[in-house]
């Protein structure tokens, strides 16, 4: 086989192998941040991560948020708030942190989130506030 | 603390992704036919690494800037950005093509796999705008060890 099949297959390793790490470190951190609180609140809310150096969060991310409407959005810098940064495990920008009410992590999005994933994530935790109400 | 940003023209920058993608992929490929073209690697490693340091010199962008916007052939599209993240990710991508030039004649499966890691990364940046090396500057960044 020539080497640039080798390398082909190699690349083809690697990328595979990044791949899983990231799905590991991902499910790890959500894990994590599953107990993890922060302020109570009247409505559910989201907690976005970002930072200077992330190029995303602006082109995707901001543009994603604001097609969400009239939903309380607490901007953080994950580079200056380190300490609210590793409370949630932000390893990666944008992080987007869909709170309960009740100022529990519900979700946890780590790289960027499209608008009707974090909408469906929303009504979830509206949904659990009003039957954690009703009960 | 938050840094300041300026305009970035990320037209520019996928100018930049394309040149590097299609330099490796005709070094690559080429090579199979004609192993010369092999040469395109350390020249695409120089072309970044002295671009990073020396933007005006950057070839792929200034290509953009200085012909294809002029002829109205990629339009403009700045964003409130920091140029040093991007700046970051093209200096590794020099230097992973220059490892990979040092490996390309003693050990070329493994020159070829950097420079095929390198060009698929800018691929990845170009179709998901995922850049790997501004999450590395972050990380950096965030642990202190660099500074805009």
């Amino acid at each position: 086989m020539s080497a640039q099949l080798w390398a082909l297959a190699a690349v083809g390793l690697i990328v595979l192998a990044a791949a899983s790490l990231e799905n590991l470190r991902s499910r790890r951190a959500r894990r994590l941040v599953a107990g993890a609180t922060a302020a109570p609140a009247q409505e559910p809310y989201i907690l976005y991560f970002t930072g200077d150096s992330c190029t995303v969060c602006r082109t995707h991310q901001e543009p994603a948020l604001t097609r969400l409407g009239d939903v309380r959005i607490d901007k953080i810098d994950a580079v200056a708030d380190r300490a609210l940064a590793d409370r949630f495990h932000v390893y990666t920008l944008p992080t987007t942190v869909v709170m309960a009410s009740d100022g529990r992590a519900l979700h946890v999005n780590y790289g960027y989130a499209p608008a009707p994933k974090l909408e469906r994530q929303l009504a979830e935790a509206r949904g659990s506030a009003l039957s954690a109400a009703t009960a | 603390m938050s840094t300041p940003t300026t305009v970035v023209d990320h037209s520019a920058l996928k100018v930049n992704q394309t040149g590097i993608v299609a330099t490796v992929l005709v070094a690559f490929v080429g090579s199979l036919a004609w192993r010369p073209l092999l040469v395109l690697i350390p020249l695409l490693a120089i072309v970044l690494l002295v671009g990073t340091f020396v933007p005006r010199l950057a070839l792929f962008k200034q290509f953009y800037f200085q012909v294809l916007k002029p002829r109205g052939i990629v339009k403009p599209r700045p964003v409130q950005d920091r140029p040093e993240p991007h700046n970051f990710a093209q200096g590794l991508g020099g230097v992973f093509l220059a490892v990979a030039s040092v490996f390309l004649i003693p050990v070329p499966v493994i020159g070829l796999a950097l420079a095929l890691l390198v060009a698929v990364l800018a691929f990845v940046n170009l179709a998901f705008g995922y850049c790997v090396g501004c999450q590395i500057f972050f990380q950096l960044e965030r642990r202190g060890l660099l500074r805009a």
